[in-house]
């Protein structure tokens, strides 16, 4: 079987053989849940490091055809942008397995939930049919629900949960409204994205149905994505949710929408694209500084980490808005890194609640000394957070702003400011109420986790974050060639259509002519 | 490299374990010093090379780690090096029994290393990353005692003004590159050098943008509030970043990019020049009335790199920026050995700041005292100690500029090397002379060896190193013309006949302030300044009210900004929008629902009335 399959199918096999598992051997669950997230995990560190950076074509392809009149089938494929986003993935998911640990109730069920949703979203990831990508999508969507609903946390997890699942569904009706157009519009008969492209490539879409569909994709996604405006479910949400549950969400789940933007909406909608990028960049501009803004004022640190993640999204819609190879290699690098960065943020903070009993931070204060583990991961979290050099994030947002800089400069002086001033401000202000400080007599004992084992989930993605800052050509190697093929082909096709020419292009000679006609 | 790997060692092994914390840092201290020496002395001089690895590169922006090895990061690299050697090794023993002995060794690696990549970047933004980590190791250290609320507020508040001048430090960056295609040094040097309006207008937009960066990490107005506030940190951390590395980084980036700065047509210099002088006028008046002994150096360095940079912003390609990296490196030894002298009284009157409640602690202490009397008096400009040549160099420089209110400027600097004797006096007469002001003071005792020899070492160049030819060594950077000395007294000789009016003005301005000092202070049970000048002195000693100025400035931006938006997102998107979709779906539903009556005569009437809309419609087509 090949190793793609084997990511996708290994989360979801073991669902099933959880499912009927009895629910008192909870142990066992756990261990199946732990092995199947590592296998996949195992099997998409395996794959990066083999993967050919710069290969034309898709690598690991598997393919088979399913529905044939419809032209759907199953497609799972890697190429240079979404290798990165599997392994992000896989490793997140084994995270949020081992964080699991503290549910307590309805073991059996959470698992098999989050088994689902880790599968789903791998799947997605690895999708190369349209149809394949947002049934897998959905598949982890689902789920939310139930989670939040049942062992979600707080107050108003049950208005939390159905604005989250609603929210998002909303987003994903869009979206499907959005590629049953693309199907239709391309007149193709088939839902794989390498088909539609090469056909595309031929015979373009109407210039005035791209008008329509692309706003409906790139709000649809946005929504996924939390694009400014649309972002009021992600603080709710993630704050309301179990901490596997939302590592899974922030990290992972959040990428599908831009995966949605680089596979289908861009390339298939290039006039589309020129007509509302620019709104979107004002969009991504809006997640920065206002989810920086509003992240000062909060008070519960889930509610915090989740109006920073709805900013860092601004860093990768920028890039993406700005179609450059800088600016889409800056983006799939944040996209990335944000993923650790989330799972990290959220385990961490899902800890503290457990042993502080809350996560308003102004009932914490002075935990340095008793969790120095947990403490110092969190003020590397932070730090990374406001883009410090040395973690991937830093690498992203640079690429990200140089990339910008020739489209709009307002805006990378604004996500310059958002992202280094502001956030600056809402994470020291969090280390300095949490960490900082004289120790709160009510937390003397409070202590870190012991083991290295339970330590590991959480030394994950700061050694990934680390990894990837310190040597990003690692990640860039693998991405830049894509990223370059994806912003040459839209700037081309824009050139052609306004030229008014028809041509057939090879993928090659458009990556070498694309980045020279960059507007 | 050798400080990342201890300071990464330390951090995974050596947290618990002080010993092995303390061999790794100081051992990695050590071997920078002494390659830093090697590749000195093996460099001929005035020559330079590089060398680079790849890192990112995407599309037309490639950034390799690249180092650069010429006569002004090599000199500025060896002395960085040894005074950080110093420094580590007093840390030994200043931090003798502090839980975080480990923590604290690893920040210090840490800030070495990116200190290093400072001064070794081959292009800007190997300097930027460099500059971010330095400002992360101070945010580490200056809140090393976190326990302490005003320790941790002041890290935070180092760190934001640090982001500050990066943030417009960066956008100069891109402003650069966008404009010249690269940020390797020696490629932006070629090219503008080939083409001097490669910028155009932007010229001077740059330049003062990395000043932002300046301004920032060098404490300079506006963004100077963080200096003084970071004295909470140990002191050997404000010794090594506070006084004689990190904060003088910004003075070595304005040398780095001096080419970028001089550029005709840009008018960064001369803003540069009065930034300069005016912070060091206002830290040299606040330092007058300052009571803890840290904060009085912390103002006197504020003021020290006020002077620097006015140094650079007085020079141009013909007199290059020489005076102001020989200050800087005069400034680096002297300084430290006050802090770390500082440090040791600290120690003696057990952690006690005020100098008020110090006191005759000449006789009791006197290596510390000695040593801190040649760093007082190189402070103030005495010959022959390095101070007073670096300081005439910079007098000589602004005297000969071509700035055009060059006198004005000048007459800046001479205040302020007045009120420099004047606050230097203060400090010394109060603290080590006069009469024992507590009974702390009157136990006080000399510190141990592992303190004392650091300052001695220190005292060496402090005192000598006016005749080490360092001037030479930054000349040869920029190909200005080397002066040449002759001997002992030719050099000071030479300080005279170079630029008379200068030099004696200069020291002029020092024994003034030196005897008016030692007039008010001397045996002085209280502090009489106050009465006799009344409100500045109150203003001084309040810092000229910018903290407050700034926490008001900010409430009435930034947090205005954030609670509007947290407003708009609590009442308009989440109120309005969201659950007012959520509220007139419901209320869609509940309306039709009510057609829904289980009434057999409602469904009829309604039955009927929807056939005659249809027909009507039908109809009118």
């Amino acid at each position: 079987m090949d190793p793609l399959t084997i990511i996708i199918a290994a989360p979801l096999a073991a669902a099933g053989l959880v499912a009927v598992i009895p629910g008192n051997y909870r142990f066992l669950i756990r261990v199946i849940a732990l092995l199947a997230t590592l296998l996949s995990a195992a099997v998409a560190i395996w794959v990066f490091a083999e993967f050919e950076p710069g290969a034309s074509g898709l690598q690991f392809e598997t393919r088979s055809v399913w529905v044939k009149s419809l032209g759907i089938g199953y497609h799972v494929g890697l190429d240079g942008v979404n290798v990165g986003l599997v392994l992000m993935g896989a490793l997140v998911a084994f995270a949020a397995a081992c964080v699991s640990r503290e549910i307590a109730e309805r073991v059996k069920e959470y698992y098999v939930l989050l088994l689902l949703m880790a599968g789903g979203i791998l799947g997605a990831f690895l999708s190369w049919d349209m149809f394949g990508f947002y049934f897998f999508h959905e598949l982890a969507l689902v789920p939310t629900f139930l989670m939040i609903g049942i062992w979600g946390r707080g107050d108003d997890r049950v208005y939390a949960t159905y604005q989250i699942t609603l929210y998002l569904s909303f987003g994903a009706l869009l979206v499907l409204v959005g590629l049953i157009a693309v199907y239709v519009q391309c007149g193709a008969n088939t839902f794989d994205m390498v088909e539609l492209q090469r056909h595309v490539a031929q015979t373009p879409i109407p210039a005035a149905a791209q008008r329509w569909m692309f706003p409906l994709l790139m709000f649809g996604f946005g929504v996924l994505v939390s694009l400014w405006p649309f972002h009021s479910w992600a603080p709710t949400g993630y704050a309301a949710a179990p901490t596997g549950v939302a590592m899974l969400h922030a990290g992972v789940i959040k990428k599908f929408g831009l995966l949605g933007l680089i596979r289908v909406a861009l390339p298939l909608l290039p006039e589309g694209a020129r007509e509302w990028i620019p709104v979107m960049g004002v969009l991504a501009v809006g997640n920065l500084l206002y989810g920086g803004w509003v992240a000062m004022r909060q008070s519960d640190l889930n509610r915090l980490l989740g109006y920073s993640s709805v900013a860092h999204m601004g860093f990768a819609f920028l890039g993406l808005a700005s179609l450059t190879v800088l600016g889409v290699t800056g983006a799939v690098v944040v996209m990335i890194a944000h993923g650790f960065l989330a799972g990290l943020n959220f385990a961490l903070s899902g800890y503290l609640r457990r042993v502080a009993g809350t996560t308003q931070m102004d009932r914490m204060g002075g935990l340095m000394d008793k969790v120095p583990f947990i403490g110092a991961l969190l003020v590397m979290a932070m730090l990374a957070g406001c883009g410090v050099p040395g973690f991937a994030n830093f690498v992203g947002e640079l690429l990200v702003l140089f990339g910008a800089w020739e489209v709009n400069k307002t805006w990378v002086v604004v996500a310059a400011w958002a992202g280094l001033v502001v956030g600056a401000v809402y994470t020291l202000r969090a280390v300095r109420t949490i960490l900082h400080g004289p120790l709160r007599t009510e937390l003397a004992t409070v202590a870190d986790p012991a083991g290295a084992w339970h330590r590991s989930a959480y030394a994950l993605p700061v050694v990934a974050l680390l990894l990837f800052g310190v040597v990003p050509g690692l990640l860039i190697a693998r991405i830049e060639p894509d990223a370059e093929a994806v912003s040459g082909t839209i700037a081309t096709r824009i050139e052609m259509k306004a030229a008014g020419e028809v041509g057939s292009i090879v993928r090659g000679a458009v990556a070498a002519a694309g980045v020279g006609v960059r507007q | 490299m050798l400080p990342l790997i201890s300071a990464a060692g330390i951090t995974l092994f050596g947290l618990r374990r002080p010993r092995l914390a303390g061999v790794l840092s100081v051992g990695a201290a050590a071997g920078v010093a002494v390659l830093s020496l090697l590749v000195f002395t093996g460099t001929p001089f005035g020559e330079w090379w590089e060398c680079s690895a790849e890192w990112l590169s995407v599309g037309e922006l490639n950034v390799p780690v690249a180092l650069r090895f010429d006569p002004l990061s090599l000199t500025m690299g060896l002395i960085v090096a040894w005074v950080s050697f110093v420094i580590h090794v007093y840390s030994l023993g200043y931090m003798r029994g502090d839980r975080g002995f480990g923590r604290y060794f690893a920040g210090l690696s840490l800030f070495l290393f990116s200190m290093l990549l400072i001064v070794l970047a081959g292009n800007l933004l190997v300097l930027f990353i460099g500059w971010e980590l330095v400002g992360v190791s101070s945010y580490l250290l200056i809140g090393f005692w976190y326990q302490r609320p005003a320790a941790a507020d002041a890290s935070k508040k180092a760190f934001l003004l640090n982001r500050l001048g990066d943030f417009g430090f960066l956008v100069g960056l891109l402003l650069v590159w966008s404009k010249t295609g690269t940020v390797d040094i020696s490629e932006l040097e070629c090219k503008l050098a080939l083409d001097p309006g490669l910028l155009g207008s932007l010229a001077t937009a740059a330049g003062l943008l990395i000043f932002c960066g300046v301004l920032g990490k060098s404490a300079q107005f506006p963004l100077h509030v963080w200096l003084p506030d970071a004295m909470e940190g140990p002191t050997p951390v404000s010794a090594l970043i506070h006084a004689a590395t990190m904060v003088a980084a910004g003075v070595y980036l304005l040398c780095r990019v001096f080419f970028l700065l001089a550029l005709p047509g840009s008018a960064a210099l001369e803003l540069i020049a009065w930034v300069g002088a005016f912070t060091a006028l206002l830290a040299a008046v606040i330092a007058t009335q300052q009571d803890d002994i840290k904060r009085i150096l912390a103002y006197s360095t504020l003021s020290q790199l006020g002077y620097m940079v006015m140094a650079v912003g007085a020079s141009s390609v013909s007199r290059p920026p020489v005076a102001a990296m020989y200050h800087l490196s005069t400034h680096a030894c002297f300084k430290a050995l006050l802090f770390l002298g500082a440090g040791s009284v600290i120690c003696a009157v057990h952690h006690e700041q005020n100098i008020w409640r110090m006191g005759a602690l000449g006789k009791k202490m006197p290596v510390t005292f000695v040593t801190f009397l040649i760093a007082a008096l190189a402070l103030a400009g005495v010959p022959p100690l390095s101070g007073f040549f670096s300081k005439e160099s910079i007098l000589a420089s602004v005297l000969e500029s071509n700035v055009a209110a060059r006198h004005a400027l000048f007459a800046v600097a001479v205040a302020v090397a007045a009120l420099t004797g004047f606050y230097m006096t203060r400090l010394v007469a109060v603290t080590f002379f006069g009469p024992e002001r507590t009974q702390i003071a009157g136990q006080a005792r000399e510190s141990g060896m592992i303190l004392t020899i650091p300052l001695l070492i220190l005292a060496v160049p402090s005192a000598f190193a006016g005749f080490w030819g360092i001037d030479s060594a930054y000349a040869s950077q920029f190909k200005g013309a080397a002066v040449e000395h002759a001997g002992v007294f030719g050099r000071i000789a030479a300080a005279f006949t170079h630029s008379p009016v200068a030099t004696l003005w200069g020291l002029g301005a020092a024994i003034v302030g030196i005897v008016t000092g030692l007039a008010v202070y001397w045996n002085a049970a209280t502090d009489r300044l106050p009465e006799k000048l009344g409100l500045v002195a109150g203003w001084a000693r309040n810092r000229f009210y910018f903290d407050e100025l700034y926490a008001a400035l900010n409430e009435a931006t930034h947090e205005f900004l954030s609670r509007l938006a947290d407003g708009v997102d609590r009442w308009v998107i989440s109120g309005i929008m969201v659950r007012g979709v959520h509220g007139s779906i419901e209320l869609a539903g509940r309306l039709l629902r009510l057609t829904q009556t289980g009434n057999i005569q409602i469904h009829a009437v309604l039955l009927g009335a929807g056939i005659a809309i249809l027909l009507l419609i039908v109809l009118q087509h």
